[in-house]
């Protein structure tokens, strides 16, 4: 009943931060200068016509009350209709959410996988004094290249030697499941370096914390096989701060992805957003920034929901902050 | 903090001298040796050669000055805004996690919205909100960064409210101020430090991100961000225009990093510790 | 300092890699180019095959689709895949048949047009006279840019089956060349007037090509109109066309066969592209061309007054602004653009001496020794190289220029204002097909768009008038020239340098053909002719 009342609180808090988002999106779109009409309409535009579409979208209102028409349409799952391609938000946003899920999602798996394993061997075999240099280096090469870097140096590379795979353009998976993989390694691979060390590193300072706690030790005095120790007692104790982490990675990511969608060329939300802010679609900025917001509330909260299946010491307390 | 530097790593040390010869480059144009920036100073696109040791780019201007004031801007950019946020972020975070209450709850939702917003299209609306240049791109890298720091600042500052010794302090009639500065701000300072070091690098890469997008600082001023973004467009016609300001900025952000990460091991209990 | 190795090794690695692609070559010049032409197709090739285009923009206006409206050559060159005018334009800029089989010109103000037979829209309709009495009817009321272009129509009627004249109230020599672009297309007219043809949703044209789909922002695609009039023609199955915004990704997929074909944006794709196997790149001219235009309305500024603006235009070194910002693909211009019959010669402006003591003296004669302004412009590419260009160019008069770059829509906002605020922005116009033209803007009144930061010059705008009615020889050339001298003396707005434009294309997947040089913008204008390899 606690744990009830508790995620009510916690879902009530997502809420007023997804409103508190809201607010700053919409004044933000708003205090952007060059207004919509030259932007659409183009500067031989005259005033009528600039009138008229204020109109057809709403933009004549007072600002409080064009907030108020927006969010109450948004509650019912309308969020509007974009002024360049004249269609609802709605089904572009539709449209482009699976490339950047599936951008984003084979990242943190390829971050897990490969993040969670390399931590702890680097941390089990880490010897005191030094030794963990070389490690540490890398995986702060690993968090020191940019997005735009690496994806500029990626996308000139493949295009030039392909190797198999595709450096730009999207493959829906409808159409072609292995030409769509082939399409989004790449992308998800520059966009899953920075993960992945982050991953391994944080895995490695869990890891070493556990290490030295008691009930290793004593697991080590009984004579347990090491592989037993890393499966039954230190994975299950790391694995908090690493599924924590996971949150900040998600939303980490989805910025992430706008470079990379740009740099590849892929159809995804970052690369809708920016477009949008570059020509002023307010309906389109207001809805992919509340999405991707909303996308991380939720994440944090099934984060907060996984820690406290794994520790249950800690789920709530974590969520309080 | 002569004592932190002493106890850190040789890699952390090698981090640190890093930045450091990085901070002596960027202030090498100061001395006017290194030549005008602006400048169309020769034929466009030559390779590094005796005349000009690092190239010239897309409009003949020399690169070796525009690496050196891009190391300049970039390097100051960030450590502004970094500044900054470390104030706000140690204002509202002791202040948060010291009275706790009301407060905290204020505090850590404004902070909750702004992390909300994926960074880089945070920036991006900074930038389209008050134009590009360099005061965008430092308010675009302080907004960014102020969540994860007033949120780790919050939590240190409300890990040493309940200790005794504030405790006995406030007991004995100790003003508010006194107790933040005496007993909170010492104990919040080490992680400060080491999320600044974080931040820095993170600044560093929004403002890349900013100028790859064609929003960074104004031309003609250089920035390692808007170097790369120049250069990405001639890695085959003339690769030197990437390599150089591209090496520089990956060591810039490393250093930072391997320093912090020693900085951190000194600084801080193992339980505070943060990733990004 | 370990990692100060990492980075140089592999700084090292990129530079060899540019080194060994750059010793295979592979001749970009070899289009099998002729007089007037910067690539010809080969026709002797098969038909079939689809084309893929990436291109950097999408149409992107409140107008939609409606071709009438459409005021950017990107949307036009869309919009010509499926749209047609009566007439259209030769290599040399001279007027072709294309709608209108023939015409007469009984008198320098009526223009008679007999209409191809057979023609019909894609919906299957024949195309009547009343089409095109409608069209340019509409075009008439529409408001639009090209109503504007389009000069003193004061009818339009059909006068027999297959027969349309056009009236204009005084000579206006550049009609059919406005005639030639596409916003002068013409519409279905009866299905748009019954309501069963939306032109702001959908192109229903009688042009080589049908819309199949349509993605905002991302693609399009285009099959073969079956029933286009012209036999054998098109000669490709489809076109499909990307978007895609940055650069890099058109140059990768140009290279790893993606793409057949890109618009390049870049004024070194050239070498950028140098060693790819197999791919080609062609530099076309346009006559759309930079300009500099100067907010004289604003209160206290140093640019109202004409010595300082002179000054300015004489420190204008054209020559390095073509050679370092566009790459020696830009040329000079006067305000009639560089690549038109009986276009000016720069070298003959009064700004052309360059004196730079003279520009230092009216400085100082205006009180404007240590000038210092901003110049709003846009990133969009070479912009910013010509504005760091003109930067260092007026440096050398003492002049400072700070430069204030933004993204386009927040530059519209600034310069477009109802009560500008900024000092100087610069920009490009479209150059079109006819000397004539775009000389139109520099009448703020005509132009609409400047009004609010240029003051209208009364004789500007008789030399204007009259070099539009001027009819061709040496009385044409005489107008153009006035217009011409009176724009340099002016300088409120400064023309600067042609924009070039880069196609690259595929040599083993496709035979395009293109103009030498380009009025509206429309590197598909050949389509029909265009081969794609590799069929079947």
């Amino acid at each position: 009943m606690r744990l009830l009342l508790w995620w009510g609180g916690r879902a009530l808090v997502s809420a007023a931060t997804l409103l508190g988002v809201s607010i700053l999106i919409f004044a933000a779109v708003r205090m952007m200068p060059g207004g919509f009409a030259e932007t659409v309409l183009g500067p031989f535009a005259t005033a009528d016509q600039k009138a008229a579409l204020a109109e057809q979208y709403g933009l004549d209102q007072p600002i409080p009350a064009q907030y108020w028409h927006w969010l109450s349409a948004v509650v019912t799952g309308d969020f509007g209709t974009s002024m360049i391609s004249r269609t609802p938000v709605a089904d572009e946003l539709g449209a482009r959410l699976p490339v950047t899920a599936e951008l984003t999602l084979i990242a943190i798996a390829v971050a897990l996988l490969a993040g969670v394993p390399l931590g702890v061997l680097t941390a089990v075999r880490a010897r005191p004094g030094g030794g963990g240099a070389a490690g540490r280096l890398l995986s702060g090469l690993g968090v020191s290249v940019p997005e735009f870097v690496l994806a500029a140096l990626t996308v000139f590379l493949f295009s030039r030697y392909a190797l198999g795979l595709r450096a730009g353009g999207h493959v829906p998976f409808g159409e072609d499941p292995a030409g769509n993989l082939r399409s989004m390694i790449l992308p998800a691979l520059v966009l899953s370096i920075f993960a992945l060390s982050a991953t391994a590193r944080t895995t490695r300072d869990a890891v070493l914390n556990v290490l030295v706690e008691p009930y290793v030790t004593a697991a080590v005095a009984r004579g347990e096989r090491p592989s037993s120790i890393v499966l039954h007692h230190v994975l299950r104790n790391a694995a908090a701060p690493v599924v924590t982490l996971t949150a900040t990675i998600a939303a980490y990511l989805l910025g992430g992805a706008l470079i990379v969608e740009y740099a590849f060329n892929l159809p995804g939300i970052g690369s809708f957003i920016v477009q949008a802010i570059t020509r002023r679609d307010y309906a389109v900025v207001q809805a992919g920034v509340l999405l991707a917001a909303a996308v991380f509330i939720v994440m944090n909260m099934l984060v907060d929901l996984a820690v406290g299946l794994i520790d249950p010491r800690l789920g709530t307390e974590a969520g309080g902050k | 903090m002569r004592k932190a530097i002493r106890g850190l790593d040789r890699l952390s040390r090698a981090g640190l001298a890093c930045l450091l010869v990085l901070v002596l480059l960027a202030l090498v144009p100061l001395t006017g040796l290194a030549g005008d920036p602006d400048e169309i100073a020769g034929p466009r696109l030559q390779p590094p050669g005796p005349e000009f040791w690092m190239g010239t780019d897309n409009l003949g201007r020399a690169m070796l000055p525009r690496v050196l004031e891009g190391i300049g801007t970039t390097l100051l950019l960030s450590s502004a805004a970094v500044a900054v946020t470390a104030a706000v972020s140690t204002g509202f975070g002791v202040l948060a996690g010291y009275r706790g209450g009301a407060v905290n709850g204020l505090v850590m939702r404004l902070v909750e919205v702004l992390y909300a917003f994926p960074a880089i299209i945070l920036a991006i609306l900074v930038a389209a909100v008050m134009g590009p240049g360099r005061p965008a791109a430092l308010a675009a890298i302080v907004l960014v960064t102020i969540p994860l720091m007033t949120r780790l600042v919050r939590g240190a500052a409300a890990g040493v409210a309940g200790r005794d010794y504030v405790t006995s302090a406030v007991i004995s009639g100790a003003r508010l101020p006194r107790v933040l500065g005496r007993h909170v701000l010492p104990n919040v300072a080490g992680t400060v430090a080491v999320q600044g070091t974080y931040a820095l690098s993170v600044g560093i890469t929004v403002e890349g991100g900013l100028s790859f997008l064609g929003l960074g600082v104004q031309p003609p001023q250089a920035s390692l961000g808007s170097l790369i973004a120049e250069g990405t467009g001639y890695l085959v016609a003339a690769p030197w225009l990437v390599s150089g300001p591209g090496a520089v900025l990956v060591v810039a952000i490393l250093s930072i990093n391997v320093f912090g990460d020693g900085l951190r091991d000194r600084l801080e209990p193992r339980e505070t510790r943060s990733l990004v | 300092m370990r990692h100060v190795k990492l980075a140089a090794t592999a700084a090292a690695a990129l530079m060899l890699t540019a080194a060994c692609t750059a010793g295979e070559t592979t001749s970009a010049g070899n289009t099998g180019a002729k007089n007037g032409y910067a690539a010809v197709a080969d026709t002797s090739l098969p038909a079939g095959g689809v084309l893929k285009l990436q291109t950097h923009v999408d149409t992107g206006a409140a107008t939609g689709l409606d071709p009438q409206m459409a005021d950017v050559a990107t949307s036009w060159q869309l919009m010509s895949l499926v749209y047609e005018t009566l007439v259209t334009v030769g290599p040399d800029f001279s007027i072709q048949p294309l709608l209108a089989e023939r015409w007469e010109t009984p008198d320098p103000t009526t223009y008679v047009f007999h209409l191809r037979k057979g023609v019909t829209f894609s919906n299957g309709r024949a195309m009547t006279a009343d089409d095109v009495v409608g069209s340019l009817e509409r075009l008439r009321k529409a408001k639009s840019v090209w109503s504007g272009q389009l000069g003193p129509i004061t009818s339009v009627s059909k006068t027999g089956d297959g027969t349309v004249t056009v009236k204009l109230s005084e000579p206006y020599t550049p009609f059919l060349a406005a005639l030639a672009n596409v916003p002068a297309a013409v519409l279905p007219m009866k299905e748009i007037e019954d309501g069963s043809v939306k032109p702001k949703d959908e192109m229903v044209g009688t042009g080589p090509f049908t819309v199949v789909s349509h993605r905002q922002d991302v693609s399009w695609s285009f099959k073969r109109n079956a029933k286009y009039w012209s036999q054998g023609k098109p000669a490709l199955e489809g076109l499909e066309i990307g978007i895609a915004a940055d650069e890099a990704a058109r140059v990768a997929a140009l290279q790893n066969g993606q793409a057949s074909m890109a618009v390049l944006g870049n004024v070194d794709s050239r070498t950028t592209l140098r060693g790819a196997t197999g791919v080609q790149v062609a530099d076309q001219a346009t006559t759309d061309f930079y300009y500099l235009f100067t907010n004289t309305r604003k209160p206290g500024s140093k640019l109202a007054d004409p010595r300082v603006r002179t000054a300015l235009n004489l420190a204008m070194d054209r020559e390095q602004i073509a050679q370092v910002a566009t790459g020696g693909l830009g040329k000079p211009t006067a305000v009639t653009p560089a690549g038109l019959p009986d276009t000016c010669d720069p070298k003959t402006l009064p700004s052309a001496s360059g004196d730079l003591d003279k520009a230092r003296g009216l400085l100082q004669q205006a009180g404007a020794q240590n000038l210092s302004f901003t110049l709003s412009i846009y990133s969009t590419r070479p912009a910013p190289a010509v504005a760091q260009v003109i930067q260092q160019n007026l440096k050398r008069i003492g002049v400072t220029v700070n430069i204030e770059q933004m993204d386009e829509a927040s530059w519209a906002g600034k310069v477009y204002a109802a009560k500008p605020t900024f000092d100087a922005g610069l920009s490009w116009f479209a150059g079109y097909s006819d000397p004539a033209m775009a000389m139109r803007w520099w009448n703020p009144e005509q132009a609409i768009f400047n009004t609010a930061f240029m003051k209208p010059d009364a004789e500007l705008n008789t030399l204007i008038a009259a070099a539009g009615k001027a009819t061709a020889g040496a009385e044409r050339k005489q107008a153009l020239s006035a217009v011409c001298t009176k724009v340099d003396e002016d300088a409120q707005m400064i023309p600067l340098v042609t924009r070039p434009a880069t196609l690259g294309f595929r040599s083993d997947a496709v035979s395009p053909g293109l103009y030498a040089t380009e009025g509206y913008g429309n590197l598909l204008r050949l389509v029909t002719d265009f081969r794609a390899k590799k069929v079947g």
